[in-house]
């Protein structure tokens, strides 16, 4: 009895330990890149399109919180190989009112991008 | 004793290790490189986020319109700066440039500034009798411009005991140089406030 208790207990540990399953390939999840945890900030869906031959996207964001946040972000441009295909591009501020839905649209700066990393940061 | 030389011996030497410099870097600690991506908010002026941002902006805007089909000539003329504040409104035409370049959607004949060196050159190489002929590039050949494109940067600017608020509005068109149509235009705003 005291061994199925032991043994139980051990499963629960190794449960509460294990990490959560990385996000799908190609998922909205998978193309964000937070540095750090994101303050009040939550990142929703993502349309991705290919419109005159350049990738566009616009991405969903939600600030879950009562007061004005501000977010840093920049996009970074991929290609086939899963790297990128042009310069890095400066980081922009974005304000957010207090539980302000909003949207962000960029568009990819050479045809060449098949692919994108969000990085955001809040401050 | 042997062994109290020997570990002395060992204390200079590292000593002497730990005192080398086998960084790459030298000079001031109080100088350093920054990024140069990074949002800058050091005084609500014109800055370099802003520089960035606006080419960022109008070059994907215009490369992604389509109306640059076939990678058309077109002629860069000066941002017209009518801020209250000195600009260098040529630095954002050559990043527009540039960025366009780059994304192969656009070929650019000389511009204003260019073109005195251009024909200089042209002048030289057909009139000096320096050149081997064959080696000459001949002149009635230079490709015109099927499009100029032309901008302005303008501000407004209101402060009070609290604030200062700087909103930045910069307008770009791309005009067909037969037509005279303007085929493609777009802004870019951006608002600073500095909270005194």
């Amino acid at each position: 009895m005291l061994r199925k208790l032991f043994g139980l207990m051990a499963l629960a540990l190794l449960a509460g330990c294990a990490t959560p399953p990385p996000p799908a390939p190609d998922s909205a999840a998978s193309k964000v890149v937070a540095m750090g945890s994101l303050k009040n900030i939550e990142i929703g869906p993502m349309r991705v399109a290919r419109e005159n031959g350049f990738m566009t996207v616009n991405v969903s964001l939600n600030n879950t919180s009562r007061y004005n946040k501000t977010l840093y972000y920049r996009f970074a441009w991929l290609g086939n190989d899963g790297f990128p295909v042009a310069e890095p591009e400066a980081w922009k501020s974005l304000t957010l009112y207090g539980a302000q839905s909003s949207f962000l649209p960029a568009i990819a700066p050479v045809p060449k991008a098949t692919d994108l990393r969000l990085e955001v940061k809040t401050p | 004793m042997p062994f109290i030389r020997l570990s002395l011996v060992a204390a200079v030497a590292l000593l002497a290790t730990g005192c080398a410099n086998n960084s790459p870097a030298l000079g001031s600690k109080n100088i350093s490189y920054g990024d140069t991506k990074a949002v800058e908010t050091v005084t609500n002026e014109f800055g370099s986020t802003d520089l960035q941002m606006i080419a960022e902006s109008m070059t994907r805007s215009l490369a992604q319109s389509g109306t640059l089909q076939g990678r058309p000539v077109v002629q860069v003329y000066d941002v017209k700066n009518k801020t209250s504040e000195y600009i260098d409104t040529r630095e954002i035409t050559t990043s527009i440039k540039t960025q366009l370049m780059k994304s192969g959607t656009a070929r650019f004949a000389s511009d204003n500034t260019d073109m005195q060196s251009q024909v200089d050159q042209l002048k030289l190489q057909n009139q000096s009798g320096l050149y081997k002929q064959s080696t000459v590039s001949k002149t009635g050949n230079m490709v015109a411009a099927k499009y100029r494109l032309e901008g302005s940067i303008s501000s407004i600017v209101k402060r009070s005991s609290d604030y200062k608020d700087v909103f930045y509005k910069f307008s770009l068109q791309l005009i067909d140089v037969e037509s005279g149509l303007a085929e493609w235009m777009d802004e870019k705003e951006i608002r600073k406030t500095t909270e005194r």
